[in-house]
């Protein structure tokens, strides 16, 4: 005991250049809205897809020690929605009582940006959908109210969740449509295999008011449209496999589409759009297109080796940036001077400066092992 | 092709066996070639052919290759490298009674083959042999040619562990 108490003496009161105690117990936080260079890696943990998670990571570091700013987990390839009017981000997820088996629980977590710990969760019906991510599993309408959540069991409905109030409100179907493109205010559209458009207009208590169908637009099986849509300003951009452009309206009551515009344009090569993640855009309303020459049947999931940048309004390229390694998925950060964020076929995340187009560094180290979508931090 | 063939490298990691099958795709390419110009007479001292008695096999190649005729839209992991085979399931898990096709051209005879990819679930990923290909692949919107979704449905859980494919017959041409 007296040694114990020399000792405890001798930590208490440290000599010159000696480091002194430091309290135990203590948890980072983040700010509420994430800097304009942070970045949300979506790992889908392919390999182990229990295990799934979100890493925040400050894109203009060049240390990887401390360029990772946090994580939380998204269990079994899970869907996230990063939320614009609050510091949450929901997360679709589905777990199983004895891990890969037992009972099947499915949940919208809430997700506090500051703690990046749940602040909420709510329990929806078994069925979400689990499939390679996209931005069009999860969204959320009404001044981001409610929160709607794809099913495919394969039939296909869509969850609808009040997040203020924490709890479901009932399900949709959806026959033979698939994924949620937002309405304004409180309505959502799906694509549909006919080659149709169908809408659906919420009453206040989620349920559904009214749909609707637009004429057929497209075709499901020759040169479709990827259902991966750039969205600016309401309006939702599908690009075809061949290297159309469709745009569908989505501000109004029901989906107006309207004409379509060529990618391609002259460009020789034959270059398609491709990859898991193949659209973006910025916070100018410019949309980005992971693009790959030599296009083929089957082509449209390649890694891309150019990310071609559009004026949606000229319809008109105005950059194209070339990658220093391909990559399977884009994203772009939200901020006026952002940067193009591109997971390498090494799996990697390497980090390109818009205005220049110069491959800035790769955010290696950071844990992710499938980053399969890039978030811009909010 | 060769970019794909990278990020598969990557997700398969460097086993020795995959480094032997991706050093070897390009030879067994070759050989598939000369196979379909010179026909069933010259048909070839390829592995599956070799096992056979029949003097015209029905298939040629190497079922752990993501190159194999019957993969041409299939997205997951062999259930040939897990334990299973191409068209049976590793021991332990479920097959999915609902599933995506392709329509995949069998080099051998030159046929069309509708191919069905049914998972295997109840597991975690089996982490081998990662393929993806996508001819006749199509959005999730159009479920039945979509590769995309986890076809681990109808099953008592939902965990994906890998993919067979599966022949049910040809297809109308």
């Amino acid at each position: 005991m007296k040694k114990l108490a020399l000792f405890v003496l001798l930590a208490a009161s440290p000599a010159f250049g000696q480091i002194g105690p430091e309290p135990t117990g203590q948890i980072g936080t983040l700010p509420a809205s994430y800097p304009g260079h942070w970045v949300l890696l979506q790992d889908g943990a392919f390999f182990h897809m229990n295990n799934g998670k979100i890493i925040v990571v400050d894109a203009d570091s060049d240390d990887p020690a401390t360029r990772v700013k946090g994580m939380f987990d998204a269990s079994f390839i899970a869907q996230m929605y990063q939320a614009r009017t609050k510091s949450e981000i929901y997360i679709a997820e589905t777990f199983y009582s004895r891990g890969t088996r037992g009972e099947r629980t499915d949940v919208i977590t809430i997700y506090d940006k500051v703690n990046l710990s749940p602040s909420g969760e709510v329990v929806i019906p078994p069925k979400r959908i689990s499939g390679m991510p996209t931005y069009y599993h999860l969204q959320a309408v009404d001044n981001e109210r409610l929160l709607l959540a794809y099913n495919f069991t394969p039939a296909t409905s869509v969850s609808v969740v009040d997040i203020d109030s924490r709890e479901f409100l009932g399900e949709i179907p959806i026959p033979g449509c698939s994924l949620i493109y937002p309405m304004a205010g409180r309505a959502f559209a799906s694509l549909c295999t006919d080659g149709t458009m169908m809408s659906v207009q919420l009453d206040e208590n989620g349920a559904q008011a009214s749909s609707a169908r637009t004429d057929v637009f497209f075709d499901a099986n020759n040169d479709p449209l990827m259902e991966k849509a750039a969205m600016i300003d309401s309006v939702a951009y599908f690009p075809s496999f061949l290297g159309r452009v469709v745009p569908v309206d989505l501000s109004g009551d029901e989906p107006v589409v309207g004409d379509e515009w060529s990618l391609i344009g002259d460009e020789e090569g034959g270059w398609r759009p491709g990859g898991l993640a193949v659209t973006g855009t910025d916070a100018a309303g410019r949309m980005y297109v992971l693009m790959h020459p030599e296009g083929y049947e089957g082509s449209h999931k390649d890694p891309g080796v150019e990310v071609w940048v559009f004026d949606v309004g000229s319809r008109q390229r105005v950059d194209r940036i070339a990658l220093d390694l391909p990559a399977i998925s884009i994203g772009i950060t939200q901020d006026d001077d952002p940067l193009l964020l591109a997971t390498n076929i090494n799996l990697e995340v390497d980090v390109y400066d818009v205005a220049s187009g110069a491959h800035q560094r790769t955010l290696s180290g950071t844990g992710a092992q499938t980053p399969f979508l890039l978030h811009g931090g909010l | 092709m060769k970019w794909l063939d990278k990020w598969l490298d990557r997700s398969a990691e460097s086993t020795a066996r995959t480094i032997a099958q991706r050093t070897s795709r390009r030879g067994f390419l070759g050989k598939l070639a000369g196979v379909v110009a010179g026909g069933a007479a010259s048909v070839p001292l390829l592995p599956v052919a070799r096992a056979q008695d029949n003097p015209a096999p029905q298939e040629a190649g190497d079922p752990a290759s993501c190159e194999y005729w019957r993969y041409c839209a299939i997205d997951g992991f062999l259930c040939g490298c897990c334990g299973g085979s191409m068209n049976s399931c590793p021991p332990g898990t479920e097959m999915s009674p609902i599933t995506w096709i392709g329509t995949c051209t069998n080099p051998v005879d030159n046929r069309n083959y509708i191919i069905s990819y049914n998972d295997c679930c109840g597991k975690s990923s089996c982490g081998n042999c990662l393929c993806q290909r996508n001819e006749g692949d199509r959005p999730v919107y159009n479920p039945r040619v979509a590769n995309d979704l986890n076809w681990c449905l109808g099953t008592s859980n939902n965990s994906y562990h890998c993919s067979t494919a599966i022949v049910i017959g040809t297809a109308l041409d």
